[in-house]
């Protein structure tokens, strides 16, 4: 053993230096802890949670065209898309035969948040969103319909 | 003289009890005002013990980046509350086999134990101390090593493998730093020249040094020792989660366990006041407390003394915690090797040296003013003072390690590097002679 080995040894150097750094440790402004219920973390901006049927911002219609892409995509069959042919009168345009979204349910207790249903879609309407709580008290609680997709679960305020 | 183990009330106080009830100087000398003082310092040691944890559970979350408790009221402010609930409404567990005498006496010796060294810790000057014994420190001392008698009979009852190797291992730990500790004070009280706590202090003050200053090794070992004696990281053996689970303490639950909690921490706190007591001056503070006058104005005296002695013994306490979540746990040889190869001998080494600067310096003095011979205690020679302090860091200090490295010349060492480089050259001589005998 050298002797500056030795010396550092005896004055216990290396415990000092431990010290120092768990010393140097203790920044308030350091914490990583997330306060959660009070404060919302911000999750990654690829995260793919809720599911979300967007609307025409303009018109304030469902910008679903009723195409069953999504269904047909879906590897876990948890998109259900129900139509009708429906005489639809467009504005300064003639009524012509469309097929018109009726019922959309989406079972999220199926769903592997894949995304291939968003990348199919031909109008932006089926969206992933950045929500991630999604628990439910009941297996029927998953199964979301066309109201909940398009308005968006009720989130709860935690106040404490 | 003989001094009184019960300082009596101070005249306020019996000012205030006499407006309200006609009674004379004894029964309140004697009886209200101990019980008072000891209601009060029981009330308090209880709440600081369960803001101790509390205080515990934020630093170390501080230096793991975590916040600690945060929920029940503001910054968790309430936690203690909520832990004493549960801890009160758990369900009370003894073992199938375990002994149902000694169990449940187990952890309320530990508390008793560590409750009664209480009684003469000198919190502050005048009426701030229940008792002033002229062997304090050795009461404290019996009262400490007494704390281990409860973890050895938890361990024992339980009938469990787990608590009894806990209690073995705290047994030994305690015969182990109990000497080093017991040695460690003696360079101390060399200069003090008492065992009494309030004397010790006031020796420091006349003195105006702390004997931290002239006792730098002394103070380590203490220090040292004492986190043995309190079963704190890096001497957590009785306990050692990760090897015996929870150590004497296994198969206890609820309000049992947590009385064990409870003889911890104030044992924690037991310790760091007797640092101060002996090393830290107690309530004195450099250029405050010397510019109160304690006959005129007392109560201030008093009450700026009790905040300096707190404070003095907060620092301690964070010191504590900050070493539990810095440094590892030792093995257990490792332990019985730092108590009696390391510090028993330096310890000793140290009264040695200590007592020949002592002797020398006071037989100097001696010779150069006639009848100073108060030494170190009375306000003797400054410039005696400064070649003490000088000799014990400079000199004695050095003397001491060297003494405990010659010592230990031959023990194994601990650190892994140095291990690994004497195996590859034992390996390569070795290999060397191997080949050397083929050719």
């Amino acid at each position: 053993m050298n002797w500056k080995r030795a010396l550092s040894r005896y004055l216990l150097i290396d415990l000092f230096k431990g010290l120092r750094v768990t010393f140097k440790q203790q920044n308030p402004g350091e914490i990583i802890t997330e306060q959660y219920p009070k404060v919302r973390p911000i999750v990654s901006e690829r995260f793919r949670g809720a599911p979300r049927l967007n609307l025409d911002p303009e018109t304030g219609e469902s910008l679903c065209i009723a195409c069953n892409l999504c269904a047909v995509v879906c590897p876990e069959n948890c998109i259900e898309v129900g139509w009708e042919n429906r005489e639809v009168v467009a504005s300064g345009r003639q009524a012509q035969k469309r097929k018109v979204l009726t019922t959309f349910i989406f079972d999220t207790s199926r769903c592997l948040f894949c995304n291939l249903c968003a990348e199919v879609c031909p109008t932006y309407c089926l969206e992933l969103t950045q929500d991630f709580e999604l628990a439910a008290y009941t297996r029927k609680d998953f199964v979301w319909d066309r109201e909940m997709l398009e308005h968006g679960r009720e989130i709860r305020k935690y106040r404490k | 003289m003989t001094r009184l183990l019960v300082l009596g009330a101070p005249d306020w106080f019996y000012n205030l009890v006499t407006k309200f009830i006609a009674v004379g100087r004894g029964p309140v000398d004697y009886l209200i005002w101990p019980l008072l003082q000891i209601a009060v310092v029981l009330f308090i040691i209880a709440t600081l013990v369960a803001y101790l944890v509390y205080a515990e559970r934020k630093i170390s979350a501080l230096i793991q980046a975590r916040l600690g408790p945060m929920r029940v009221g503001p910054w968790g402010l309430l936690q203690p509350l909520a832990d004493l609930v549960k801890l009160i409404s758990k369900e009370d567990i003894v073992p199938d086999k375990a002994d149902r005498t000694i169990f449940p006496l187990a952890p309320m010796i530990s508390v008793v134990a560590a409750f009664t060294s209480l009684a003469v810790l000198p919190f502050g000057p005048t009426w701030l101390h229940i008792a002033d014994v002229n062997i304090g420190l050795l009461f404290v001392f019996a009262f400490s090593s007494l704390g281990v008698l409860g973890i050895i009979m938890a361990g024992w009852s339980s009938n469990s493998k787990y608590p009894l190797l806990g209690g073995l291992r705290s047994s030994a730990q305690m015969v182990s730093y109990e000497v080093g500790m017991g040695l460690a004070i003696v360079g101390a009280l060399v200069f003090t020249g008492t065992l009494s706590m309030v004397g010790v202090i006031d020796g420091q003050i006349r003195s105006g040094v702390w004997n931290a200053f002239y006792q730098p090794l002394g103070f380590f070992i203490f220090f040292i020792c004492g986190l043995a004696e309190t079963n704190r990281t890096p001497f957590d053996l009785p306990e050692g989660e990760t090897e015996i689970v929870g150590g004497f303490h296994t198969e206890y639950s609820g309000f049992r366990w947590s009385l064990f909690f409870l003889s911890e921490y104030t044992g924690m706190l037991i310790v760091s006041a007797v640092a101060t007591t002996l090393y830290l001056g107690g309530w004195h503070l450099p250029f405050v407390t010397s510019r109160i006058d304690p006959n005129a104005s007392p109560f201030l005296y008093s009450i700026v003394g009790l905040i300096t002695f707190a404070g003095k013994v907060t620092v301690l306490i964070y010191v504590f915690m900050w070493f539990r979540w810095t440094f590892p746990r030792y093995r257990y040889d490792q332990l019985m090797d730092l108590g009696w190869k390391w510090l028993t001998p330096a310890a000793l080494a140290n009264i040695v040296l200590t007592g020949i600067v002592y002797v020398g310096i006071k037989y100097g003095l001696h010779l150069k003013f006639a009848g100073a011979n108060d030494g170190f205690i009375g306000p003797a020679n400054i410039k005696a003072k400064l070649v003490t302090i000088l000799v014990m860091f400079a000199v004695a200090t050095p003397v001491v390690l060297g003494f405990v490295a010659f010592l230990n010349r031959r023990t194994a060492t601990w650190d892994i590097a140095e291990q690994r480089r004497r195996q590859i050259v034992a390996r390569t001589e070795r290999r060397a002679r191997i080949a050397g005998l083929k050719v």
